[in-house]
């Protein structure tokens, strides 16, 4: 099958003589090795081009934001008129995204990178897409039986015969529930 | 028995057998839920939020106190079972939680958790009965200006104490609160940011947001991020905590629950720091606290006592001040709504039935998942069988399906995907959720009380400072917004890294 | 040269390695014993515990045999992970277990086993559970 499926990251156990306590060692962890462990297991942060991507966005974000409420009129404090709250929020995530920029260029602890598996993200986002495109043409059986069979052969590596009778089952399940007992209108085909 | 009266019929209406009925569903389809990893309380509600619908107002909120409970729970047993904390407020749970359960103990550890939770919920629902009265009444007095302070306090203290960059979680609540003004302005009749979109001339539906920054971008988050070897299967033996060990927890449950209640009632507190705070405290009281970390029972009590504690006691500034004091709460906030019941000082004396059913209903969830949790111990070891791949589809079709059937509105859908694509970008990006979705309930209340305040003071801003209540949340609002930078001048003068690198480590352990 | 076995918590795994333990000392080859984890779920039935993994090395080292324990984890594919396993450690034999299973279970759920006899380059001892 595909060999990028097939990780090969066997961990090998050294023959020892007192195996026993080899295993002892592993499984009593103090709070602190164990927030370590997290830690080691943790995904690496996003870095400093994440953070300033992510903060240009926010700033590109607000100054639309202000922008618009300019144009929708901002009225005085007194009487205040529609655009003056959204651009008054549209500054301070503004001034935010500034401040981010300069505070977070070392990239600071949090977010994570994107690694190759984000891509699974990625088609689970173009299928769940593509279902709502689907469900109003077709109905919700086929897009759904789709999205089931997608995310458990390739995105959850099960095997063609399982994914085939679990996304039988689920929507199944699903026609039963939604359509059957409940009696939603949801678009169906049959 | 003036008082009482209310509280009394307040169980009538939990005591009724169809209410029952959905509170106990709610408990198990929780518990069913919140055992999947990533899925915490906060995730399971918006996914299920969608039951609720067509059901009476009381029956539905009982229900998702039960879909609560549950999860809280969920949470629980995957934290002593498999060492993987299902939730921020169960990690310290893990510590002893998880060595109990190595020494054959996993049922006690699971039995204590229970009624550790039961107790801290009775502790904190008793306060609530009297407590909710008080304050309700305290702010019937509040104005525009009181609720303005109040509301913008609370989105400050959620957006700073929850973990991760505070200025980030800031321009989370800003986004918020900008989502908030889309569609027909209240006081202007302008249409906002509609871009000429009829199905956003009313706004965006707080629903769709929940779901899917919540629901569907945990999910996909998910789809990265589960790719972890399966683990040899637990052995549940010994179900029931043994007297001796009831013993030796009470005085952890005791401490637990009244420190949980207290710091459930803080905006911006709850269920995780309570179990934090409580870890702490039964660490330094002990006799010998070189027995946590190895089992120690208490680790287990008093931490699980306190975070239910708390996330009952959070309920306080929803119910009596229409202020959700954490995500989850905003949750329920956004199901209220939906519910047509505006959570407030006035819903006490409004529609006391539905108050105290509200309550009570907290307590018979409670009850339940006393009752149900160590019976279904078996079947939520059945449940972590079943491969992460399977389960992914069904999660993402319940939230898909079920965010159409709100209103029959495919629009609904697309938001919940979209906004499940930005809470997995949030989250990779490192901008937390609950700050946006608390500001975006929040964001009306805020808006339409800051212009009406402006308006009553006529546009002078220092007005706020002329009236007592608003002048002190004011006054904490800035000190709040200024701390950190407090913080870290004060950090930077202790020279000393070590102590830095501790905290910093502690944070993210928070975190 | 090196004899491999796949081990499960179960009497066909037992029985396994009960047989390679007895043709590792009489051949005087080492052993490899190979436990492998299933990702995604959380909690999976083939997985062995630390006390199963360290109870069959014991066995192996009490019965005067060079053992080694090797966990490794797969996708979706366990054949290809083991025989992956089989070639890199250039093994002179493949012990594995034999379950029963009926016509239709093999045809919904597929046999590893058969796979594994079907598809190895190395030679193959199938073991059924006593």
């Amino acid at each position: 099958m595909d060999a990028k499926h097939s990780r090969q990251d066997s961990k090998e156990q050294a023959t020892s003589a007192q195996p026993a306590e080899q295993v002892q060692e592993a499984e009593a962890l103090t709070p602190d090795e164990l927030a370590a462990q997290w830690e080691a297991e943790a995904a690496e942060p996003a870095g400093p081009i994440a953070n300033l991507l992510s903060s240009l966005v926010v700033l590109g974000l607000s100054i639309a934001g202000m922008v618009l409420s300019v144009g929708l009129g901002l009225g005085t404090p007194a009487a205040p008129a529609a655009g003056m709250w959204p651009f008054v929020i549209s500054l301070i995530a503004a001034v935010m995204a500034v401040a981010q920029i300069i505070i977070g260029r070392a990239g600071g602890r949090d977010g994570e990178k994107f690694s190759a598996m984000s891509w699974y993200a990625a088609i689970g986002f173009a299928t769940l897409i593509l279902m709502v495109v689907l469900m109003p043409v077709i109905g919700f059986e086929i897009p759904s039986l789709l999205l089931c069979f997608v995310w458990m052969r390739w995105l959850g590596g099960e095997r063609w015969r399982s994914a085939t009778i679990y996304s039988i089952l689920i929507v199944a399940a699903f026609y039963a529930i939604f359509i059957a007992a409940l009696g939603t209108t949801i678009p169906r085909l049959f | 028995m003036e008082f009482f009266g209310p509280v009394l019929d307040g169980f009538n209406v939990v005591l009724d057998p169809t209410n029952l009925l959905y509170c106990l569903l709610g408990v198990v389809v929780g518990m069913l839920i919140g055992v999947l990893p990533g899925l915490g309380p906060a995730a399971t509600i918006a996914i299920l939020l969608p039951m609720t619908y067509g059901v009476e107002p009381v029956t539905a909120i009982i229900m998702l106190a039960g879909i609560f409970y549950g999860a809280q729970y969920g949470g629980t047993i995957t934290s002593v079972l498999l060492r993987l904390p299902g939730e921020a407020s169960s990690v310290v749970t893990v510590f002893d939680g998880y060595v109990m359960a190595k020494q054959g103990r996993a049922g006690a550890a699971l039995g204590i958790a229970a009624i550790g939770s039961f107790f801290g919920a009775t502790v904190s629902i008793i306060g609530l009965t009297f407590l909710a009265p008080l304050v309700a009444s305290f702010a019937l007095d509040f104005g525009p200006p009181e609720y303005t302070a109040l509301a913008m306090l609370g989105i400050l203290l959620v957006a700073t104490i929850s973990g991760g960059t505070k200025i980030k979680a800031i321009i989370a609540a800003a986004a918020g609160l900008f989502l908030a003004t889309i569609g027909r302005d209240g006081f202007t009749g302008a249409e906002r940011f509609t871009f000429g979109n009829l199905s956003l001339a009313d706004g965006i539906d707080f629903v769709p947001i929940a779901m899917g920054l919540f629901g569907l971008g945990e999910i996909l988050y998910n789809l990265e991020e589960r790719h972890r070897a399966a683990t040899a299967p637990v052995k549940v033996s010994n179900v029931w905590p043994k007297g001796k060990d009831i013993k030796e927890a009470s005085g952890a449950i005791g401490r637990g629950s009244v420190l949980g209640f207290f710091l459930g009632i803080l905006p911006g507190g709850g269920a995780t720091i309570a179990s934090l705070a409580s870890y702490a405290m039964e660490k330094k009281t002990a006799k010998d606290p070189s027995r946590f970390g190895r089992g120690a029972i208490e680790g287990v009590a008093g931490p699980e006592s306190a975070n239910n504690a708390a996330a009952t006691s959070s309920f306080i500034p929803l119910l009596t001040l229409g202020i959700p004091a954490n995500a989850t709460m905003a949750i329920i906030f956004g199901a209220l709504l939906i519910q047509g019941i505006t959570p407030g000082p006035q819903l006490i004396n409004d529609d006391p039935q539905l108050f105290w059913g509200v309550v009570n209903s907290m307590y018979i969830g409670n009850i339940l998942l006393l009752i149900m949790s160590i019976p279904l111990i078996g079947v939520f070891v059945k449940i972590l069988r079943v491969r992460a791949a399977i389960l992914a589809p069904i999660t993402a079709l319940i939230t898909m399906l079920g965010a159409y059937t709100i209103r029959n509105s495919m629009f609904d859908v697309l938001l919940v995907v979209l906004f499940g694509a930005i809470g997995y970008l949030m989250k990779k990006f490192g901008f937390e959720p609950g700050p946006l979705v608390l500001a975006f309930v929040l964001g009306s209340l805020l808006e339409s009380n800051l212009r009406r305040s402006l308006l009553v003071l006529e546009g002078d801003p220092t007005g706020f400072f002329t009236r007592p209540i608003s002048a002190t949340l004011l006054v904490l609002f800035v000190f709040v917004a200024i701390w950190p930078v407090i913080k870290s001048a004060i950090d930077k003068r202790k020279t000393s890294s070590t102590t830095s690198a501790v905290v910093a480590d502690k944070e993210k352990e928070n975190a | 040269m090196s004899i491999i076995v796949g081990y499960v918590p179960s009497n066909v795994g037992e029985a396994a390695v009960a047989a390679a333990i007895k043709e590792a000392s009489l051949r005087d080859e080492q052993l490899l014993i190979v436990n492998s984890s299933r990702e995604g779920s959380l909690v999976d039935k083939n997985t062995a515990s630390e006390e199963d993994l360290a109870r069959v090395l014991d066995a192996a080292l009490s019965a005067g045999v060079k053992a080694q324990v090797i966990e490794s984890t797969y996708r979706d594919d366990l054949t290809e992970e083991f025989l992956g396993l089989a070639d890199k450690h250039q093994v002179s034999l493949i012990v594995i277990g034999l379950r029963q299973r009926s016509q239709v279970g093999k045809f919904i759920m597929g046999s590893q086993a058969q796979r594994i006899l079907l598809q190895a380059e190395h030679p193959v001892l199938a073991v059924k559970a006593s």
